[in-house]
Formats: structure tokens, sequence, C-alpha cells
């Protein structure tokens, strides 16, 4: 079990997430997978400011210059420079010792300095508690907990997500990453992302 | 072009018209300090105690789970467990240490408190004490700065993560400074003595504050990244056009100037006083309304 990290320990392990968008076949089922094992009360309700449905993952269609269809999915890249907890007034956001980014509700006043401070527009505020949730959700660190994959990686039907621990050089997300391209998303603002973009193989 | 992935802070995060008005309190009450230094007049110090309240209580009823607020701070407390690199936690606590070094003068100013009281009579020593009111006005400079590094650190509004947002809040909140001593002097609040403070430096501060506004927009525009870039073309072309050209410069900057003129060369007139006064603050108010609101995040998808 993970447990908060105190100032100056490094965490044991790097859990990370990988999205392998040359094998996404766009059906959404991360999407809602994610909603109904994080926050079942918003299965049929609408994040407003994203006008999509309210899910750690936040779904981007586009169409290329070429105009073909194109998909990114975004959630919390659990960064190792995290913006939001420098930011945060309270400590509510914290790092854990799996080198996870999680939001202890105690602590949280809803101020919202960590929604803003995200340089990947991931959080959002629940309605009805006001927390600024993201991934991972309380139902995701429930099934890691007990040795289970989170739920999007669970419902996806083309094997096109991951997680597991960077430090580990035998994890499955180590040998993706060390076999595939990949790219992280807005490497320049230092935030240091754990949320891998795979783009093929090299 | 509209990015495929478009999101205004606003929408999700919902830092708006409260903010704006939380950050148009602190401009005045943190410039109004430094005024306060070498004006000293009691309606001033008012003032600055009731933006700083106002101030105070927008920021907590902001705050999605404000009913959290008291056990937040017990637990920060008993754990010695605070977040020194966060700009919030550092200005909340300067805006309340302002907030009691306000309460003191106040309190200097009011006989019928000093004289029934007696032993308040140390807040007329602090009045009068230079030390403290050179703190006092550093203090309010300080807090005028946070209020702009508050949104500055917020890294994921790219329009915002520039150095030029605290300058452009100390110049706009010395201009608020002005126009509340203009204001109070319209209302015979004050002497013409105080009010004569004003009119030269306020024309200096609105030239450049119209140069660093002009020059924020521009580095955003020219050098900003693409999230900058789409938040300042709101600002210029787009929904907060009218608010940047109409409210900020038009209302905020060009009538203060045009009345400044005219006092200048014709001669000091209360009614085209109080119009100024009233439009510098207004226009202080829009610049951080559209500065608040023109906010967007960065594109991940163009
Ligand atoms: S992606 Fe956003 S919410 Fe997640 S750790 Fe990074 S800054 Fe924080
Ligand atoms: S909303 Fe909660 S977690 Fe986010 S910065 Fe504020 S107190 Fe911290
Ligand atoms: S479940 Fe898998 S295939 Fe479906 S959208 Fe999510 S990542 Fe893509």
């Amino acid at each position: 079990m993970s447990t908060r990290l105190r100032r100056g320990q490094a965490p044991t392990r790097r859990m990370a997430h990988i999205w392998d968008a040359s094998r996404c076949i766009a059906c959404g089922a991360c999407v809602m997978a994610c909603t109904q094992a994080n926050a079942p009360e918003m299965m049929f309700r609408e994040e407003k400011g994203w006008k999509s449905l309210a899910s750690n993952i936040r779904r981007i269609d586009s169409v290329s210059p070429h105009g073909r269809p194109e998909l990114l999915l975004v959630q919390c890249q659990h960064c190792e420079n995290a913006p939001c907890i420098s930011t945060c007034p309270f400590g509510a956001t914290y790092y854990d010792t799996d080198g996870r980014v999680r939001l202890d509700p105690a602590r949280c006043a809803g101020c919202s300095y960590c929604v803003t401070s995200c340089p990947y527009n991931v959080r959002w505020l629940h309605p009805d508690n006001k927390l600024p949730k993201k991934c991972m959700g309380d139902g995701c660190i429930d099934l890691t907990d007990s040795g289970q994959h989170p739920a999007c990686v669970q419902a996806c039907p083309a094997m096109a997500r991951d997680y597991g621990d960077l430090n580990d050089p035998s994890s499955s997300v180590s040998v993706t990453l060390r076999t595939k391209r990949s790219r992280r998303l807005l490497e320049a603002t230092g935030s240091e992302p754990k949320f891998f973009v795979v783009e093929g193989s090299r | 072009m509209t990015p495929a992935d478009l999101h205004y802070q606003v929408d999700v995060a919902h830092w708006g018209w409260s903010i704006a008005w939380f950050l148009w309190f602190v401009g005045i009450a943190g410039m109004g300090s430094v005024a306060y230094y070498f004006v000293r007049r009691a309606p001033l110090a008012y003032v600055i105690f009731g933006s700083l309240a106002i101030g105070l209580l927008l920021v907590v009823s902001h705050l999605g789970r404000w009913w959290n607020l008291p056990r937040v701070l017990w637990i920060m407390v008993i754990n010695l467990d605070f977040n020194f690199n966060s700009w919030m936690l550092i200005g909340i606590m300067m805006l309340s240490v302002h907030l009691f070094m306000t309460l003191f003068i106040v309190i200097a100013h009011l006989p019928f408190l000093t004289n029934r009281f007696g032993w308040l009579g140390w807040t007329k020593a602090l009045n009068a004490s230079n030390l403290y009111l050179v703190l006092y006005a550093a203090l309010g400079a300080g807090a005028t700065v946070y209020s702009g590094f508050l949104i500055t650190q917020a890294a994921g509004v790219p329009l915002w993560n520039t150095s030029l947002i605290p300058v452009l809040w100390v110049i706009s909140g010395s201009v608020a400074a002005i126009a509340v001593l203009e204001l109070l002097y319209v209302f015979g609040l004050v002497d013409a003595r105080v009010s004569s403070f004003g009119v030269r430096l306020g024309m200096g501060l609105d030239v450049l504050k119209l140069l660093a506004v002009l020059g924020f927009l521009h580095v955003a525009l020219s050098f900003g990244s693409a999230g900058a870039r789409f938040g300042a073309e709101l600002m210029t072309s787009g929904e907060y056009a009218l608010m940047t050209w109409g409210g900020v410069i038009g209302i905020g900057i060009l009538i203060p100037l045009a009345i400044g003129a005219y006092t200048i060369f014709v001669g000091k007139s209360k009614p085209l006083l109080l119009v100024s006064s009233v439009a510098a603050l207004a226009g202080v108010f829009f610049l951080r309304a559209a500065v608040l609101l023109a906010g967007v995040w960065e594109p991940l998808v163009l």
C-alpha cells in the first residue's frame, strides 16, 4: 500500500501510464470505465467546462491537416515536478510512495489553484463535493493496491493501455518504452510528466 | 483559427469575477498602504481596511469547500506542514498580517476608542512610527506583487506565466490608490494638498500602465506559446476586446489622462475628478477581469 511521501523521501516506485496511440481504436471504453470506477455518480453527467463526460480521461477529437480524424487521450501525468503540488496552499495534493500525485480530501478547501496550475487541463471540479478530481481516483487506487491494473487498462479491448513501474527495467511499461517510439506532452513546461504516448515501433 | 482543444480556465477552474474583484481590492489596499506612508490620513486607512476585509471575504467565499477550511488549517498547524512554495499560502498569510497592521492604524485614528480604552494608546505610537509605516508600505507593495505572482504561478494558463503581470498589477494598483485619494478629496474627506499629490503622478502612472498593458499583449502575441497567443487574441480582437480597448484603455487610461491634462492646464474641477477617479478604478478592475477571463489552457492539439 502506498503512503504519503515525506519531505526529502524518494518514491520507491515510479508508476506510469502508457497510451498507445498506434493501437487505440477510439472506442472510448477507457473513458467510461474510468468514470464508472472512480465517480460512478457522474456516469450520466457532463463536466460542464470540458463539455464531455466527467471522467479522469479527457478525450480530444480533432482533424489532421489531411482531413483525417485524430484522437488524443490525456489524463493526469503524475508529473515528477508537479505544478499542482507546488501551488496547493494546504498540502492537499501530494506524492505517494509509488510516485503518484494524489489528493487528500481532508486537506482540500476547493480553491482550484491545482486546476489552474495543471498544464494538461486534466483536473475537473466535482459538482457535488467540489473536489478537484483527476486520475487516479479512489476506485483505481483500490484496484492497484490490490495488485490489479487500473480500470482503463482493464477495459481497453485493443491493449492500448498499460500501467507500471519505470524503476523496474523488466516492467511491461519499461519494455514498451525501450522498444517503441513514444513522446511526452508539453515537456517544455518542466513538469516531468509520467504519461507516455506511444506512436509505433522504432 | 480555433484550436481543437480550447478550454477557458473560467469554465473549468472557475477563477472568474470574484477573483477579479479580490485582485482589485488587494491592489487598492496594497498600493493604498504605500500612499498611506506619505499622506497618513484616516479615511485612507478605513478604505484600506475595508478593501482588505472584503478581499479576504471574497477569497474565502470563492473556496468550493470553504466549510472545510477550519479542518484544513488545523491539520496544517498540528503537523507544522506549510507549503511555502505556494503563492496562495504566502499571500493569504501576508494579507492576514496586513489586515491586522491596518486594524491598529484604524484604531489609532479613532479617538473615541483610544481615549476610552487607554491601553490602546500603543496603536497611536505605532501610527506615528516611521519604521512601522515603512514596514506597512512594504507589506502593501508585497501583497500587490503577490496578487500578481498568484496567477503567474498557475502553470496551466500560459497567458499568465509572465513576470509582466506583477509589474502590471503594481502600476495599476498605484493608479487605483491615487484614484482613491482623489475620490476622498472629491467627497471632502482629505484636503486639496493631499489630492495634489496625485494629478501629475497619476498621469505618469497612466502612461506607464498603457505601455505595460500594450507590452504585455505584444509579448504574448509575438513571443507567447499558442495558449498565450490565443488568450491575448481574446483580449485584443476576441470576446474580451471591448473590455480591453473600451474598459482597460478607453475608460481606465484615456479618460483619466484627458481629465488630468485638463486639470493641469485649466484647473481642478471636482465633478471631473470624480469621473476620472471612478474611471481609473473601473479600468483597474477591467484589467484584472480581462486577464483572468481570457486565460485558456495550452492546446494539446491545434
Ligand atoms: S498532470 Fe496536472 S494534475 Fe497531474 S500531476 Fe501533472 S500538474 Fe498535477
Ligand atoms: S483545490 Fe484542493 S487540492 Fe487543489 S490546490 Fe486547492 S486545496 Fe489544493
Ligand atoms: S479503451 Fe483502449 S482503444 Fe478504447 S479509447 Fe481507450 S485506449 Fe483507445
